[in-house]
């Protein structure tokens, strides 16, 4: 009953419905980001951001930018493989993946692909708001100082957190649990890894501790690629980012095998 | 080649904390499957049907035992065996953002085919969904949902169908369109593992059956031959003096012996009508004995 396939086919449908997914539900993906960017630098950055000056002598809104755009990305690569798998859990769609002739490397790839698309779609939208802030405060657009080390954070920063979602969504049992996730590690991780401030200032301790969390070093490695400043240096910030996409690719095979492709 | 061979399948649910609540959703069943036929899979509720068919689709290991799809084991051989099966699930699925011909398309890519269309518009047509085919599922009436499960299963031409209960809330008009599509799908070539809870249609439809009982297989054969075993048929008979005789006997028993047992001479008969066993009387008695035998051995 020989029957080959082209394994592109099933690994691009996938990811194919994973973008149609995304776009069906634009406000979520494209009016949200517009809206609370803009709140956020409009109060951090217009507001707040003209008295703060910063050891590295940046513009306190340039700072930010970066800032905001890879948040964008972490929660809307996370969010979108997360929701993915939850709602199928809710339709009893991934019983049809689960039977169709496609791998857990095509999934987890394709997901992550989807995340990045989506997350990168959000990180410009919030690019754009904010370069018409940049332009109205400091009278330029803000340039890409590293093109091809900002195309490769985020690839990184949208497959680490694509693959972050799907771990969750597939370990979670209830939607409790999957939303204790983002409230009490990701927020968290987020916020305190550097998007809205260099912790420059802080006591040398909680400068110790921010350098355990592996988000700090994708903020402040997306931010170095943008505007060229960091609070770690390169090559570390690509080492724990590499060694963070292997792990967290690790564990969204994990919960593939081990997890639940039961309805909820 | 047989389509499906399953040798002393075993299944258990484990509980790690506590051995002893752990499920044997099936016991060492054993059946095969011939191309082209249709094989009726039946039991009560919780009897290990779903499980099965999980187990043929890879959704669920086996513990033990052996299952071989057209001669390749499930196990070593899941992908390949997944591009040759069609599953419709039990349970409706309610894919939220898509609509009907979006399912279909994407359905169809997971299965390595691009532009499927004529494919597509013809199971469209056969089972009536084409006006329908730019409504979401949300839209879609019980019976479309379980007509566009049924499209989803065939969109990649399996050589193995299973169907898991696809009439279930289905009305009527419905079942017999769906019962008239799966016939014609034999006729195709396609072999078919079905469940379902409706004994009648089973007893027309399925070349052989099974019926399974806590997760073991308490008879395996023709409906005919069950319905022979373990039914009785009814024979009404009006005799010349006035007086009608009702006699219930095993529906393997000839007519010349009953007449013999109760000495009634064809001479005396001004008419007779006989009601043939039924699949669902003979399901129960096999079901039934088979729990007592299932108490005893525990």
């Amino acid at each position: 009953m020989e029957k080959t396939i082209n394994n592109w086919i099933p690994f691009l449908t996938l990811i194919r419905r994973e973008i149609k997914r995304f776009m069906k539900v634009m406000i979520q993906t494209v009016v949200s980001p517009i809206v609370s960017s803009s709140l956020y630098l409009l109060i951090f950055g217009v507001s707040l951001g003209s008295q703060v000056n910063l050891p590295n002598g940046l513009p306190y809104i340039t700072f930010l930018i970066p800032g905001l755009m890879v948040m964008g990305l972490i929660n809307n690569s996370f969010q979108n493989s997360s929701s993915s798998i939850v709602t199928s859990k809710f339709s009893g769609d991934l019983e049809d993946i689960r039977v169709a002739p496609i791998t857990n490397h095509q999934i987890i790839w394709a997901m992550g692909i989807g995340g990045i698309i989506r997350g990168t779609v959000v990180a410009f939208i919030t690019g754009v708001v904010g370069m018409i802030f940049h332009y109205f405060m400091v009278g330029d657009f803000l340039p890409i100082k590293h093109p091809l080390l900002f195309a490769m954070f985020t690839v990184l920063c949208g497959l680490i957190f694509s693959f972050c979602g799907i771990f969750i969504a597939f370990i979670a049992k209830t939607f409790d649990q999957l939303s204790a996730f983002s409230t009490f590690i990701l927020i968290p991780l987020t916020y305190l890894g550097g998007v809205f401030m260099t912790i420059q200032g802080l006591h040398p301790f909680w400068q110790k501790v921010c350098h355990l969390n592996p988000v700090f070093y994708l903020i402040n490695g997306y931010r170095y690629s943008m505007v060229g400043v960091s609070d770690v240096d390169l090559t570390t910030t690509v080492v724990v980012c590499l060694l963070a996409a292997v792990v967290t690719y690790l564990m969204a095979m994990y919960s593939l095998v081990k997890g639940s492709f039961a309805r909820w | 080649m047989k389509a499906l061979e399953v040798k002393n399948l075993k299944k258990v649910y484990v509980d790690v904390k506590d051995a002893s609540r752990s499920v044997h959703a099936l016991r060492g069943v054993s059946f095969d499957i011939n191309e082209g036929e249709i094989f009726g899979l039946l039991g009560p509720n919780g009897a290990g049907k779903t499980t099965l068919i999980s187990t043929i689709t890879t959704l669920e290991k086996p513990t033990s035992g052996e299952l071989n799809v057209f001669g390749l084991d499930v196990v070593k051989n899941a992908r390949t065996i997944k591009q040759n099966v069609g599953v419709v699930h039990q349970e409706v699925i309610n894919t939220g953002y898509f609509n009907v011909t979006e399912i279909l398309e994407f359905q169809s890519g997971y299965y390595g085919i691009l532009n499927n269309g004529d494919r597509i518009q013809f199971l469209l047509d056969r089972l009536a969904l084409k006006p329908h085919a730019h409504k979401k599922v949300k839209q879609l009436s019980g019976g479309m949902k379980r007509r566009l499960m049924i499209a989803k299963a065939l969109v990649h031409s399996p050589k193995l169908l299973l169907l898991d209960e696809p009439t279930a809330g289905v009305d009527v008009e419905l079942r017999e369109s769906l019962w008239k599509f799966v016939a014609e799908l034999q006729k195709s070539g396609m072999s078919i593992l079905l469940t379902t809870h409706y004994l009648e249609e089973a007893e027309n439809l399925c070349n052989r059956i099974a019926i399974i009982n806590k997760g073991e297989v308490n008879y395996c054969g023709s409906p005919k031959e069950v319905i022979q075993k373990y039914s009785t048929k009814k024979i009404h008979i009006k005799l010349t003096n006035g007086d009608t005789k009702e006699i219930l006997t095993s529906a393997a028993e000839s007519l010349n012996n009953v007449l013999a047992q109760h000495k009634i001479s064809l001479a005396d008969i001004v008419d007779i009508q006989m009601t043939e066993g039924k699949l669902e009387e003979a399901f129960t008695k096999v079901v039934i004995a088979g729990r007592e035998a299932h108490g005893a051995a525990q």
